[in-house]
């Protein structure tokens, strides 16, 4: 795997008020890689998601993006450079067919000529070919999942941030996004950074594991090592009364 | 694929009506007051049709389409007035001078993120707004009407001693309109705007520059608008502030709306029906029951506000077949 670094952020810090959402957070995505982001409820890894993709501007720290720096630009310049990202409620088109909502993402690098082929290519890979007519508004939960993934992907991102892809999917459906991400990652050579509360997608896809709580960064490394980390299982559960009990990795 | 089925299907439902339209001076070309009042319906269809860019496609309700007429009709009417330039010049320029100034709004207005409600409030004031500001100018408008002047059967002043060039001329900008608006509907930007229209943060980290397009959106509205209200000035002869009329100004993104937006001939659709059965009702029975064709206007809005939630031109429209869930899961699995 190469060790070239994609996207850097460095005392990447957000307040909302007294609130500190995101607190001085530092980390390093390597190209190619599937880096997990998890952290309990209101840990800030939504903000943090907001903050790279420009939606929100941080009140201090850098964020650079293939050795640019990206902080202040907007985020149709950040998607230009290639970063694009889910949502964690589902932004659909809702009046537009599948087909027509990949087109939009497609667009991004393609032009009238070429774009088709594109939207093609994201339907045959995500499996929507059968459902590309039908407008978004009729979809189910799952299928409106993967046509967002499906048109961040049309992007042609090389970073792609998936944020809680995974909610509210039946453990067959979760399976199977699973690996189409997998999928994904080895064909495209897109990186992946997905944010998930459901531990068995982070622990079975991602390479890195990033930890966030209340803001702070508190660990980060390969998931057998997340999960038998101290801090970690604190954050989730709370301290431990007893002393030692063995972790699945 | 079904993409060109779709656009195919429109052309030739807008060819049908072309022929139709290019029938009626021949039908009703003896009685001016007749063609007159097709000529007004006409003209709500290209506003109508030239609001869909902005208002239909792009989602923003913008409630200032007379301001961009008045402007048009302003500036080629004062340039006639007191430089002798032929309207078909001014007409351009007035096109352009509306463009400048809804640039001038939409810069601002798409910097500080004002959309939905506040953008229609903001573009509601600007008619009113500009309706002062021409009544208090007295080097331009004035509360007194300014007549262009007149020259039986000069083309040069776009005076022709009959409606019916009229008619033709805002019949070919009914087409200009329509194919602009089909180009941009089946094009990237359309498919930006419609994606703004729905989701502005999700079109943005799409790659869309969600300003960008709105402002382009603004530009060809405007532009259109303001070109027909050259014409329009030289159908009546003369300028008058009331031009800026807010309440017609609603009434354009009602006919928007009612027709479909987002959809080519919707706009078009509603304003021959709507416009058209006021008129006709106005002309028959005005003089008797006045106010009834408010009524009926009124029926047939709540109708297909019920119904037609979508839009008239959805009764036309190629429906996408609703999902039966089970289907989908078993292909999915397979």
């Amino acid at each position: 795997m190469l060790s070239e670094q994609i996207l850097k952020t460095s005392k990447l810090t957000k307040r909302f008020g007294n609130l500190i959402a995101v607190d001085q957070v530092d980390l390093e995505i390597k190209k190619e890689e599937i880096i997990g982001l998890i952290g309990p409820n209101g840990a800030g890894k939504t903000t943090f998601f907001n903050l790279i993709t420009g939606l929100e501007t941080p009140d201090e720290g850098q964020v650079i993006f293939k050795g640019t720096d990206i902080t202040t630009m907007s985020p149709h310049a950040i998607c230009k450079l290639g970063m694009s990202r889910t949502f964690q409620v589902a932004k659909s088109f809702t009046e537009m067919s599948v087909e027509e909502a990949i087109r939009v993402g497609a667009y991004n690098r393609r032009g009238e000529e070429e774009v088709q082929t594109k939207v093609d290519w994201a339907l045959e890979f995500f499996e929507l070919e059968d459902i590309r007519d039908y407008k978004c508004s009729d979809l189910g939960l799952s299928s409106l999942r993967k046509v967002e993934v499906a048109r961040a992907a049309a992007t042609e991102p090389e970073l792609l941030l998936l944020d809680e892809v995974g909610a509210g999917l039946t453990a067959a459906e979760l399976l199977k996004l699973m690996s189409e991400l997998k999928r994904l990652n080895e064909e495209t050579k897109i990186t992946l950074c997905i944010v998930e509360h459901v531990m068995q997608m982070v622990m079975g896809l991602c390479e890195r594991i990033f930890v966030l709580d209340a803001g702070e960064l508190i660990a980060k490394g390969i998931p057998s090592e997340i999960s038998n980390n101290q801090r970690v299982i604190e954050a989730y559960l709370g301290r431990r009364s007893y002393s030692e009990s063995s972790s699945t990795g | 694929m079904n993409h060109k089925k779709k656009q195919n299907l429109e052309n030739l439902l807008l060819l049908f009506f072309l022929i139709i339209a290019i029938l009626v001076p021949l039908i009703f070309g003896s009685n001016q007051y007749n063609i007159l009042l097709v000529t007004t319906v006409l003209i709500y269809g290209v506003m109508a049709t030239s609001w869909n860019i902005i208002g239909g496609l792009a989602g923003q309700v913008d409630l200032a389409s007379f301001a961009y007429l008045g402007l048009g009709a302003f500036t080629s009417g004062t340039l006639l007035i007191r430089f002798n330039l032929t309207p078909w010049i001014g007409m351009i320029l007035g096109g352009l001078v509306a463009v400048a100034f809804a640039l001038l709004i939409g810069i601002p207005l798409f910097r500080f993120r004002i959309k939905e409600v506040w953008y229609a409030l903001t573009t509601c004031a600007l008619v009113e707004i500009l309706k002062v500001v021409f009544n208090m100018w007295e080097e331009i408008g004035g509360p007194v009407e300014r007549y262009l002047p007149y020259f039986s059967g000069s083309v040069y002043h776009m005076r022709f001693g009959s409606y019916v060039p009229y008619y033709y001329l805002i019949l070919g900008m009914l087409v200009i309109a329509l194919l602009v608006n089909s180009r941009i509907a089946h094009s990237k930007l359309g498919f930006y705007l419609k994606a703004l229209g729905e989701d502005e943060t999700a079109a943005e980290v799409l790659g869309v520059n969600t300003r960008a397009c709105k402002l382009r959106a603004l530009v060809y509205y405007s532009f259109l608008i303001g070109v027909t209200g050259a014409i329009y000035a030289n159908i009546y002869g003369f300028i008058h502030p009331s031009f800026f009329n807010g309440q017609e100004s609603i009434k354009i993104a009602i006919l928007g709306i009612v027709g479909g937006r987002g959809i080519t001939y919707g706009p078009l659709l509603a304003a021959l029906l709507l416009v058209g059965t006021q008129e006709l009702l106005r002309a028959s029975l005005g003089g008797e029951v006045s106010g009834l064709y408010l009524v009926i206007y009124s029926v047939i809005l709540i109708l297909v506000v019920l119904f037609k939630p979508r839009g008239i031109a959805t009764f036309f429209q190629y429906r996408n077949k609703k999902p039966v869930k089970q289907e989908v899961k078993k292909k999915n699995v397979v």
